[in-house]
């Protein structure tokens, strides 16, 4: 119908669809309202082929008269319009005898028809779709070209077929077509077939429910949604909808995406430059300990208020949900900007696109550091602690007091605290610089500090843990380590401390009773064989790759959630080693970490199971001790006496990027977009991902 | 007497006999059967679809009819649907023109089939999948409605998420 319907050459832009309106309903057989007006305006049609007269001016003339509306005007002259071009044929009575009557018939048929708006408009009939009917124009250029190469006894009987088709009842169309296929030799079917998957092209995102729409997009990833925002219009509105966004930010942000291994940062620190320094203060976090280190670590906190601690600790575990929502209320953003920040973030990291910035000052090797989104802090074995400023890189403050080289350090929004090879801890109050206290109580160096609430935890060279609890002035002693303890690591949900040493092992120490409750070591458990240099308790809800079997050889990774093989010999394994070793049992505490991140001096990265005490992924690629590492989410940061910086992918162990030195790497640190390096040669350098 | 029936009529009033489990894989039927029939099925029940045609309907029940056993996982558990890949058996069945998908996509949202419905929507997401805009166009069958400023514009906009 309406390819007859656009060969007129009357038919201008702006009745076209108008004119498809009438013809869909011939198409359906469901004519809605409009059909009694087409049943008149056919029926004169078929007058018209009959007396073989009709033109333009003709059917004007009659429009006006018959009062009838631009619509059967339209159709009317479309299907005049295809006999309009030849000279009028000297029809025979017995051409129309034909046609005639089936056309009066059918098309007095179709007011019997019950009305169903539903289904009214086929999708390619729909007078509220464009996209399809561009093509057509063109596809009518070339029938009513091809059309008037033929005699014009030829044109009168195919606009016959084609106009006896086009008032068939949908039965009825079917029933031609059918007939008209049986007769088609193999190129003619194949034609049809070629022209028909043309021809059924749907606009599916603009034509469905918008919901379903939405459904749809939400199932693609970042690039194709992209991609598709580029369409057109009605494609665009959809593809940027703040919905699809908010489900991809869900499904990546702080999480690794199951379906494309990409997962994005929350980005607390971006965030806290949008907002004042007023509100940054709840969620202000050393941003050195992002992710996993950070619960263990340095939730920080402030001696001189007393609820903050929880509300800390609440912050840290804060979904992205709820920090976006927070985001939100200071400032109406997109999702799609949101992620799109972070996404190019990620993928700066992805591809090692950064720069770094140096810092110099110190005047032996580095020791330890952290930083946040302003400062860097740095201890040295030159006795000395500088703080910079991280954007403009001048030091702000050198800290003097430690009588020999400081070997750690842990600061949160006001206090800093440090330990150093002069056997004492000492509290600084930073933006002044004054040393507030110092704690005196182990009897060789202090190689490992770390504080949160009211508690400070330090490691020594004398082979002890301190407790400190600051209110109560008191202070317990956690014996058992045999050498050095290089790392001490609190745990803030379940209370607990972790503790690397020289004597190759890590213990899981109760801060309730002081307690040991693990240790983590020796080779039944696949443990470190060199001295561990720093120890990362954190929980990781998804599925962490882990090492192999032995029997499956070395490097062979199979996914940690394979129940059914994995589970069992692990918890057989569990159940002998428990049997042969009382003192290892672990009564589980939901609030434990899952796992540990640990480096030694034998060169490698290792991952355990904090509940089965084994470890299970090692991690190699420094040829010589691994001093430091630092974690969040996504990734781990290694710095190691080989010069070597790497980058780890947390979920699957594997290195990512190696940057080398000239001097050996003794402490690293990481944030969202940045981590920082302290070198022996007494360097610092920061690389920015940002 | 055998089981009673439920008598689907599509909009041209084809009549389509099947099992109540049948039907009841789409949650508007079977709340209407349970409605209607509050002490279970006594006799046959004709449940008419005026917005379904024929050949659409008896697609939609063939796939109701292979997945009448199936226990499909709840609708909360969005991770596990998104990252659940189209069933090979679902994949074939849709492999239709797109019209039918589209008729089938509308019927299964109409009936209420979550399952038909997800799996439609990540088969036409399969077809946007890494596709160009203009390849997009030419699938889909688009006119390209921006001007050419309005499209560079979009472009630039849109560069970050290319070249992973």
């Amino acid at each position: 119908m309406n390819l007859q319907e656009s060969c007129g050459p009357s038919n201008g832009e702006g009745s076209y669809d108008s004119l498809l309106t009438a013809s869909t309903s011939h198409i359906e057989g469901n004519s809605g309202n409009n059909q009694a007006n087409i049943n008149i305006s056919n029926h004169q049609t078929g007058s018209n082929i009959n007396n073989g007269k009709s033109n333009l001016a003709s059917i004007n003339a009659k429009d006006t008269t018959t009062t009838k509306s631009a619509l059967i005007n339209n159709v009317e002259s479309s299907i005049v319009t295809k006999l309009n071009t030849p000279p009028p044929p000297q029809s025979g009575d017995s051409d129309v005898s034909v046609v005639t009557p089936f056309l009066v018939k059918h098309i007095s048929d179709q007011s019997l028809i019950p009305k169903d708006n539903y289904h009214k408009y086929c999708y390619r009939h729909n007078p509220e779709i464009t996209c399809n009917k561009r093509t057509d124009e063109d596809k009518m250029s070339k029938i009513q070209n091809a059309l008037d190469k033929l005699s014009s006894r030829d044109q009168e009987a195919i606009s016959h077929v084609w106009s006896i088709f086009s008032a068939a009842p949908s039965s009825h169309r079917h029933l031609i077509l059918s007939g008209i296929l049986t007769q088609c030799c193999f190129p003619q079917l194949s034609y049809v077939a070629q022209e028909v998957s043309n021809l059924i092209r749907i606009d599916f995102i603009s034509t469905l429910p918008v919901e379903i729409s939405l459904k749809i997009l939400c199932y693609l990833d970042c690039n194709s949604l992209c991609n598709a925002a580029q369409v057109s219009r009605k494609w665009k509105s959809l593809a940027d909808d703040d919905r699809v966004w908010h489900h991809m930010c869900e499904q990546h942000i702080d999480r690794k995406c199951p379906n494309c291994g990409w997962g994005l940062p929350l980005m607390h620190m971006k965030r806290a430059r949008d907002m004042t320094e007023e509100d940054i203060k709840p969620i202000l976090k050393p941003a050195a300990v992002e992710g996993p280190s950070t619960n263990a670590a340095q939730a920080s906190t402030t001696m001189t208020t007393s609820n903050s601690e929880e509300q800390e600790n609440k912050r840290v575990k804060l979904s992205q949900e709820e920090h976006i929502k927070a985001q939100k209320q200071l400032k109406k953003r997109p999702w799609k900007s949101v992620y799109s920040e972070r996404f190019k973030l990620e993928k700066n990291w992805r591809k090692g696109t950064f720069s770094v910035k140096k810092f110099l000052g110190h005047t032996d090797g580095v020791t330890c550091l952290q930083f946040n989104r302003k400062y860097l802090m740095t201890g040295s074995y030159d006795t000395t602690i500088k703080i910079w400023k991280i954007e403009t890189g001048e030091c702000l403050k050198t800290l003097t007091g430690h009588t020999k080289g400081v070997r750690s350090l842990v600061f949160d929004s006001q206090k800093l605290i440090t330990g150093g090879l002069d056997s004492t801890i000492k509290v600084w109050n930073y933006h002044t610089g004054q040393c507030i206290a110092t704690y005196k109580g182990h009897e060789d160096a202090v190689v490992s500090v770390d504080f949160s609430n009211k508690s400070i935890v330090s490691g020594s060279a004398d082979h002890t843990v301190k407790v400190w609890h600051v209110d109560s002035r008191t202070c317990y002693t956690l014996r058992g380590h045999t050498d050095w303890v290089n790392c001490v690591k609190i745990h803030p949900q379940s209370n607990t401390i972790f503790s690397a040493s020289d004597d190759t092992t890590i213990r899981m120490w109760d801060l309730q009773n002081n307690q040991c409750l693990r240790i983590f070591g020796g080779m039944e458990n696949n443990g470190h064989i060199g001295q561990v240099q720093s120890v990362i308790p954190f929980t990781y809800k998804e599925d962490l790759i882990e090492d192999g079997s032995e029997s499956e050889g070395e490097g062979s990774h199979h996914p940690a959630n394979n129940q059914g093989g994995n589970q069992l010999p692990l918890g057989a394994q569990e159940n002998a080693e428990n049997a042969a070793n009382e003192e290892n049992q672990l009564p589980w505490n939901p609030s434990y970490p899952t796992h540990l991140l640990t480096s030694s001096l034998d060169n490698t990265i290792k991952l355990w199971d904090v509940k089965t005490g084994k470890c299970i992924r090692t991690q190699f690629g420094h040829i010589e001790g691994v001093w430091s590492i630092a974690a969040d989410t996504f990734r781990v940061i290694s710095g190691a006496h080989d010069r070597l910086i790497k980058v780890w992918d947390l979920q699957n162990g594997k290195c990512l990027h190696t940057f080398g030195n000239n001097s050996s790497v003794s402490c690293v640190g990481l944030s969202d977009s940045r981590f920082a390096a302290g070198l022996e040669s007494g360097a610092v350098k920061m690389y920015c991902f940002d | 007497m055998s089981n009673p029936k439920v008598i689907v009529i599509s909009s041209d009033d084809e009549k389509f006999p099947v099992d109540p489990k049948v039907a009841e894989k789409s949650l508007l039927m079977k709340n209407m059967i349970n409605d209607l029939n509050p002490d279970g099925l006594q006799e046959d029940f004709e449940i008419p679809t005026p917005n379904v045609r024929a050949n659409v309907l008896a697609k939609v029940l063939e796939w109701c009819e292979h997945h009448k056993n199936t226990i499909f996982p709840d609708d909360d558990d969005e991770d596990a649907k998104k990252s659940a890949p189209v069933e090979e058996w679902d994949k074939n069945f849709l492999k239709v023109d797109q019209e039918m998908l589209y008729e089938i996509m509308l019927a299964a949202n109409y009936l209420n089939i979550r399952p038909l419905l997800d799996a439609g929507c990540k088969m036409v997401a399969e077809m946007i999948k890494g596709k160009s805009p203009e390849e997009l166009r030419r699938i889909f069958n688009i006119v390209n409605d921006f001007s050419p400023e309005e499209e560079a514009a979009i472009r630039r906009e849109n560069e970050w998420a290319e070249d992973r």
